[in-house]
């Protein structure tokens, strides 16, 4: 079993034994080698099911919203995406920061599950473990070892901030920064904006014309934090509940624009929609206008900033002036 | 029983779109999900489970059910009279097929349901066979032979190199003596062979687990204290119900401007909360736990006990596949007490 | 050729009547001279106004009285809100009739305890007629009813002079909240059942209120040893197809729309706790 796993433990065991919280959130195994879900351990001895491998991606913070209503202190462990949602609801004032112990994951990436099928036969795998820079893929037939950076999930190949940016312990050394993701952060949106415009729009079309309004993009995003949601309001009724084209553009570009200098990029929308649509290049895409028109702004770094868009500063471009 | 080469495929949708509107799992971008057929895009005949099951084609995510004019006089317009245009899908899996069979036993009791009566009349099933199940597959938990699609008017088993068709329906042999032209006699061989393929089919399966005596089990579970845990992750999103190929609840809403409007269906989810919530403020279902709950008895026990012991499940997988969370009906089989064996 | 079953007719409102600040009589009829449906006492219908939306609704008059429908309605949404606006002459749709009624063959020839309160006096109310309108078919009918204020009673005609008019039958009232031009009971309806305390031996009781009354109207008649074979309610849910199909108003395996709304305690203690 990795160490990583057994530190995971230990800190949750400590901090439930001795009263420190009454609730932790990790990750556990489920049935396959590629789930891990969130657990919620509630006492020393049911730290045990702890494990932090290439699939602990779920980011646990939006279960604090709901937590902390019946605890006083949760611990929560985070990755350098998770921390960050931390960030985003302690500056939406959802959360206290004493009301949390945060254990600090510093994180190379997390694998894509598709990506090992694609090289593995999904039916012999068994098991899929970190080592070190590796991946150890147990199979019904043998065991094979392959470079982890090769199976990352697109969300990782793409981050900025692997270790976690507000933390109370951090369980192990800092990663580095991988290389190339200022560029690689951006690329699909580039690409995408080097369509016409009306390819654009095709192309956007067909993507939300897969979505199904299950509102998982909405429901595990931690800047869609809302006490009741608009879309969910019945009078009056914003969004038709018809899988209607222009009634799903409605809905996700203005949750695209709500979420505006306030999502933290960790890429769980686009990762979880069933239909996979991706909707982080709608969100980066407005995380490059937010830099060109305000100046480089990163959310979710520091909980006492000033977000550009809930910030008025006289030198900001005018807006309501211009006819 | 007949037989086609499956580099012939192309020759076969071409005959089968002059017959019908013809739908077949094609993939765009990321996701692979029946498709109207269009001469030069590759189907995908490997990926078992289709984004969305074709319970789509039967009972579509928004369907007007009644038009109206409402100025001087009030005139309703029947809409379901006009569903059911002529269709053919293709490749459908057994257990897709089979989750229709539930459908039916909803939209085809009484008082049936019109325009789900005609898409189901309309509507020419060519089933595919699988090979080898996927690792979330668990059909064969509901007695579904992932070689055989009994509820299919053709099914087509791949035997290789050629697709095996044999009609299983009036409507089915009608159609085959309409490929006449692109079909060729299956041989004694084939039929063996098609045999050896159903057989291993069914041999593969990484998921066994049993729902013998569940619904049983579960008529004393409502207040069972396993709800509390299992509750808490769930998102409440509407992925489960709505990737599942038996979840058939609906909401009506209405769509209208100047003096005329439509009644419209549209898929809903037990997973929202203003499922339940009424007019006045009550909700019977006031948290997730109730929700989530609702969904699995309502598979599980509910549905049996309203339809002869039938699950409401056929083990397709999408929802262990999909669910963000990773909080799906297998898990509820394995701990409320269905057997296990196998992983 | 078979019909869409979410079709409603087309019929027209040709009476509305305020009952209370907040709740009006609608009277319905085919837009076309016929009946609309024949129904039992209990059953309910979906009443579509158009653009606004469809609502479930029980039929408040009775069978007895042919050629019309009655609804008595509170306004607390959307659609209960827009109704409250229409006009005698306004043309709605009506689809029907709904859920199993109450049993009026099992009442028959038994005494009748009517408990109700608030808007929840009107699937009581078709079922009252229906037995008053019977009159030697039914033993002594009480009718304990309840609403916030003297101003919320409901059908103020029938309680105050048309029922306690018909022989061997007792209208007992009360009211939440006391006020000057109220000298009856004031008081909760559970308190008050328990005061005049009816005793069980061949009656039946029927009631129907709000989720939190009946609640505790079931203790009190079970305290006084009514057998929960003789205890009848009726359930409410949201509804959207009136036809056992949206799937959403299903109690344990059975769904209110069409196995209810109308249960005995006897029934409702088989069901999960969920409503």
């Amino acid at each position: 079993m990795s160490t990583a796993s057994e530190k995971l433990r230990a800190s949750a065991a400590e901090a439930l034994a001795c009263g420190r919280v009454s609730l932790v959130l990790g990750w556990r195994k489920k049935d396959f080698w590629w789930q891990s879900p969130v657990a919620f351990v509630e006492a020393a001895a049911e730290a045990e099911q702890l494990s932090f491998d290439p699939f602990s991606v779920y980011n646990p913070v939006k279960y604090l919203l709901e937590a902390t209503e019946c605890h006083e202190k949760v611990g929560v462990f985070v990755k350098g995406c998770d921390s960050r949602g931390i960030n985003r609801l302690l500056q939406d004032k959802r959360l206290e920061r004493e009301q949390v112990l945060i254990f600090g994951l510093p994180c190379s990436g997390k694998a894509d599950p598709a990506k090992i099928r694609a090289v593995f036969p999904a039916q012999k795998i068994r098991e899929v473990a970190q080592e070190g820079e590796e991946l150890l893929v147990r199979l019904t037939d043998g065991q094979e070892r392959v470079a982890a950076a090769d199976f990352l999930l697109e969300k990782c190949l793409t981050c900025r901030h692997p270790n976690p940016v507000v933390f109370d312990e951090l369980l192990w050394e800092p990663v580095p920064v991988r290389a190339g993701v200022d560029v690689s952060r951006f690329a699909r949106v580039n690409s995408v904006a080097q369509k016409e415009i009306l390819e654009r729009y095709t192309y956007w079309a067909r993507q939300f014309d897969r979505c199904i309004r299950c509102f998982a993009c909405r429901n595990t995003c931690p800047a869609c934090n809302c006490r009741s949601c608009i879309f969910d309001q019945a009078e009056p009724r914003w969004l038709g509940k018809a899988s209607d084209l222009a009634d799903t553009m409605n809905y996700q570009i203005i949750r695209a624009f709500h979420v505006a200098g306030r999502c933290f990029e960790c890429g769980e929308c686009e990762r979880i929609c069933p239909a996979g649509i991706p909707l982080q290049e709608m969100n980066r895409r407005l995380i490059m206008d937010i830099d060109k028109y305000f100046g480089p702004y990163e959310a979710g770094l520091d909980a006492g900033d000033s977000p550009p868009l809930g910030t008025y500063r006289g030198e900001d471009p005018a807006g309501f002036d211009e006819s | 029983m007949k037989k086609i080469a499956k580099t012939k495929l192309q020759e076969l949708w071409r005959c089968l779109s002059a017959e019908g509107a013809l739908y077949l799992p094609v993939r765009s971008d990321s996701v692979v999900d029946f498709a109207l057929w269009q001469e030069d895009v590759p189907a995908d005949l490997e990926t078992l489970n289709t984004f969305l099951p074709p319970k789509k084609f039967y009972y579509p995510q928004t369907e007007t059910v009644l038009k109206y004019e409402f100025g001087e006089n009030l005139q309703l317009l029947d809409a379901s009279s006009q569903a059911g245009e002529k269709t053919i899908l293709f490749g459908v899996r057994p257990c897709d097929t089979a989750a229709l069979s539930l459908m039916d036993k909803v939209y085809l009791s009484e008082p049936v349901d019109e325009a789900y009566r005609r898409r189901r009349e309309n509507t020419v099933i060519i089933a595919l066979g699988c090979r080898e199940p996927e690792e979330t597959c668990f059909c064969q938990t509901f007695d579904i032979d992932p070689g055989k699609a009994p509820g299919a008017d053709l099914l087509a088993i791949d035997t290789g190199t050629e697709l095996v068709v044999t009609a299983q329906s009036l409507k089915g042999e009608e159609l085959l003596v309409a490929l006449n032209g692109v079909l060729q006699e299956a041989t004694s061989g084939d039929e063996i062979r098609v045999k050896d393929v159903q057989e291993q089919a069914g041999e593969g399966y990484l998921t066994r687990v049993s729902v013998h005596g569940l619904a049983e089990k579960l008529d004393t579970c409502f207040a069972s204290p396993y709800w509390d845990r299992l509750y808490r992750r769930c998102i409440a999103c509407g992925t489960c119900t709505y990737l599942c190929p038996t979840c058939h609840c609906f909401d009506l809403q209405e769509y209208a401007a100047g003096h005329s409007g439509e009644r419209v269906r549209c898929w809903d989810a037990c997973m929202f909360t203003d499922f339940t919530q009424m007019a006045g403020g009550h909700n019977p279902r006031p948290t997730q736990k109730e929700r989530v709950r609702q969904r699995f008895m309502h598979k599980l026990n509910y549905f049996p006990r309203q339809h002869g012991g039938e699950y409401a499940c056929v083990g397709c997988g999408r929802c262990v596949r999909q669910c963000p969370v990773n909080l799906d009906i297998l898990e509820v089989i394995r701990e409320m007490g269905g057997a296990v064996d196998g992983q | 050729m078979a019909s869409n079953p979410l079709l409603p007719q087309v019929a027209v409102v040709t009476d509305v009547r305020r009952e209370t600040p907040d709740v009006k009589t609608f009277r319905v009829e085919a837009a076309d001279g016929r009946e609309l449906f024949a129904y039992r006492p209990g059953q309910c219908a979906m009443v579509s106004l158009f653009p606004v939306g469809e609502a479930l609704f029980s039929i408040t008059s009775s069978p007895t009285r042919i050629g019309f429908l009655e609804f008595s309605i509170k306004e607390t949404g959307v659609l209960t809100r827009a109704l409250h606006e229409i006009e005698a002459g306004t043309e709605i749709g009506v689809r029907g009739p709904y859920g199993n009624g109450f049993p009026v063959d099992f009442l028959r020839g038994k005494d009748l305890l009517f408990i109700g309160g608030g808007i929840a006096l009107a699937p009581l109310r078709s079922l009252i007629n229906y037995c008053l309108d019977n009159r030697d078919d039914y033993g002594r009918v009480d009718i304990i009813y309840g609403a916030r204020s003297s101003r919320d009673l409901v059908q103020r005609e029938e309680l105050l002079v048309n029922w306690p008019r018909i022989r061997n039958t007792g209208v007992h009232l009360t009211v939440d909240v006391r006020s000057d031009d109220w000298d009856g009971n004031v008081g909760f309806v559970p308190a008050f059942l328990e005061q005049l305390n009816p005793a069980p031996e061949g009656k039946v009781t029927v009631t129907c209120g709000p989720p939190i009354m009946i609640k505790f109207v079931l203790q009190s008649l079970a305290k006084m040893g009514y057998q929960p074979e003789d205890v009848i309610t009726t359930l409410e849910m949201k509804m959207k197809c009136g036809i056992g199909k949206c799937g959403r108003c299903n109690i344990g395996d059975k769904y209110v729309c069409k196995s209810g709304p109308v249960f005995t305690l006897a029934e409702l203690q088989q069901l999960p706790n969920e409503y």
